[in-house]
């Protein structure tokens, strides 16, 4: 792969997030390479050091990007990352795929809302950050994966992300489907 | 000549920009030919007349000729340009006697007209970048001699202090739209100042004698930099309270935006490439919302209410008013007569100090709503020098006339 071709695709994951290839392709410098579970597919992401992430705006004071309900898609979050990193002793990605079921009763613990609005606010989150690349949204399958973008999260991120997977309670319901651990 | 239900404020505004540079090439001669130019059009025809005689091959033109081929123009207009190149030798005759009826037109005017054109439209950065690359080759040449060393020098010097004075002026003095409007001078500054920066360096090395010179350049290179400094300090002070993009007029913007193909939008972004506008959630996030949504819900939180109960306010905290006092003074003061002279009252206080209360009561009597007495001012006034009010306007307190039925 060429300079060329590298900026290329530094251009188009810059602009419209992750981008997902095929596995046997060529793939840019610089890149994280996040392999699918069934090895078909890799997701580029690009690997920039610690303190170069997104995460550098807030300490700069920027404004961050708005982003609908942000409380509650944090919590949605948290509870797609409760239910799919099985092992958190181990690596974020790929995760396990979890049920909605499962994502919606962590949810609802850490809300006490009434189910209706805790349903509807969840799957508007869930839409939110599938559009944004944090998770992987099977709508007619209604199952939830964790998405590319995770791996952004950092080492010292990974760390305090432990400590949420422990404060949260685990799913009840169907218990998630253990393809994805191998 | 253009049609003028055709002009637009936008070809007006365009114009007058390209006017606004002719006319200060021109200025100097058309001063001496007796002919300014005051419209575009002018330039057109200069152009067009110097057209006809390149078409005319060897022979040369007469005055009706150049007319019949300029005939777009109105041949009044044409004739009189004719005139205005031949009295400053644009034009001549192919053989100078009196009766000569064929011209011929010098070439460099129309050269001139070239340029002229191209920093219109480019304002005439590129030609300075020109001037100085060619200045720059003239003190490098191996046979170069100090005295055009110092001429370059002086050549620079006057143009850096031209373009730093006319900014220097125009940050000071102008508004920022006036400003916006001459940003060209604005442009580019940087490369210019480096060149010229060059040009200097190579002088005072080879001939160190021209300091002196040299630092004339370097001041006037200096206070072209301030002056670069105070306009865009101001450009952008001014961007900041209103937020017009700058150095365009508002309408450039528009039109632009109106007119152009997606194409030419298009590029406009060509060199960008931005992020993805994708929310970012850091850890502290996640862990700070779900603290905060577990504490939602179970247990609704009263309101907060301070502490300690204060006293209820008291209930007694009505106006204060001394109707009946008033009452009281206005009764006794008309008790002997009604009405009773002001004169005659402030004499009675006495002193000033009991005077002016006195004259500060009836006052309060006369404007209350509630009590029927008047306090009505004549004029002249009894002037006393030995008593403490030495002047006192003359005047009547007496009883009001609403209980008589009239209530104006």
């Amino acid at each position: 792969m060429n300079e060329t071709e590298t900026a290329l695709w530094w251009a188009r994951v810059r602009a419209a997030g992750p981008q997902r290839v095929t596995s046997g392709d060529a793939f840019p410098a610089g890149m994280l390479r996040l392999v699918e579970p069934d090895v078909t597919a890799v997701w580029l992401l690009p690997a920039v050091p610690e303190g170069a992430g997104p995460g550098v705006t807030e300490e700069l004071g920027l404004p961050l990007l708005a982003v609908e309900q942000p409380n509650d898609t944090a919590r949605v979050l948290a509870a797609c990352l409760r239910c799919c990193w099985v092992e958190p002793t181990g690596p974020m990605w790929p995760g396990a795929p979890a049920s909605r079921d499962a994502v919606a009763s962590v949810f609802t613990k850490i809300t006490n809302r009434d189910e209706i609005a805790s349903h509807r606010a969840m799957i508007a989150a869930i839409r939110r950050l599938a559009a944004a690349g944090w998770v992987l949204w099977d709508e007619p399958g209604q199952t939830v994966r964790l998405g590319p973008r995770v791996a952004a999260w950092g080492s010292a991120d990974s760390s305090a992300l432990r400590e949420l997977w422990r404060l949260l309670p685990p799913a009840t319901g169907a218990p998630s489907s253990d393809t994805g651990r191998s | 000549m253009r049609d003028q239900s055709e002009l637009t404020l936008d070809d007006t505004a365009g114009e007058a920009a390209i006017l606004r540079l002719y006319r200060q090439v021109f200025a100097v001669l058309a001063r001496e030919a007796g002919a300014m130019i005051v419209d575009s059009t002018m330039i057109d025809v200069d152009e067009a007349i110097l057209e006809a005689f390149a078409e005319a091959g060897s022979e040369g033109l007469t005055v009706e000729q150049a007319v019949a081929a300029c005939r777009r123009w109105s041949a009044q207009v044409v004739g009189r340009r004719f005139e205005v190149l031949r009295d400053y030798g644009a034009i001549s005759k192919v053989v100078d006697r009196p009766n000569e009826r064929y011209h011929r037109a010098a070439f460099a005017p129309y050269v001139m007209l070239l340029f002229l054109r191209r920093m219109a439209e480019q304002g005439g950065q590129s030609e300075l970048h020109q001037l100085l690359t060619l200045e720059q080759l003239n003190v490098k040449s191996a046979n170069a001699v100090s005295a055009d060393g110092a001429a370059s020098v002086r050549r620079l010097t006057k143009v850096f202090r031209l373009l730093g004075s006319e900014l220097a002026i125009l940050a000071a003095g102008s508004t920022a739209e006036t400003l916006g409007d001459n940003a060209q001078l604005l442009w580019g500054n940087q490369s210019l100042i480096d060149q010229a920066k060059d040009v200097h360096a190579v002088v005072l090395d080879r001939w160190p004698g021209l300091d002196r010179d040299c630092a004339a350049l370097r001041i006037a290179l200096a206070a072209y930099a301030d002056a670069i400094d105070a306009a865009a300090g101001r450009l952008i002070a001014q961007a900041g309270t209103t937020r017009a993009l700058g150095l365009l007029p508002v309408e450039a913007w528009r039109t632009f935006a109106r007119s152009s193909s997606p194409e030419v939008l298009a590029a406009v972004l060509d060199r960008f490439i931005f992020d993805a506008p994708a929310p970012w959630f850091s850890p502290q996030d996640l862990i700070e919302a779900v603290e905060a949504g577990r504490q939602v819900g179970t247990v609704r939180m009263p309101p907060p209410r301070s502490d300690d109960t204060e006293p209820p306010p008291e209930t007694d905290t009505g106006t204060v008013d001394d109707v009946e006092d008033l009452r009281a003074l206005a009764e006794r003061l008309l008790a002997a007569t009604d009405p009773v002279s002001i004169v005659d009252v402030l004499d009675d206080a006495g002193d000033w100090l009991s005077a002016r209360r006195v004259l500060a009561e009836v006052t309060a009597i006369h404007h209350h709503p509630d009590l029927d007495y008047e306090l009505v001012w004549q004029d002249g006034v009894r002037i006393d020098v030995a008593s403490s009010p030495s002047w006192t306007s003359h005047g009547h307190f007496r009883r009001g006339n609403r209980t008589r039925g009239d209530d104006g």
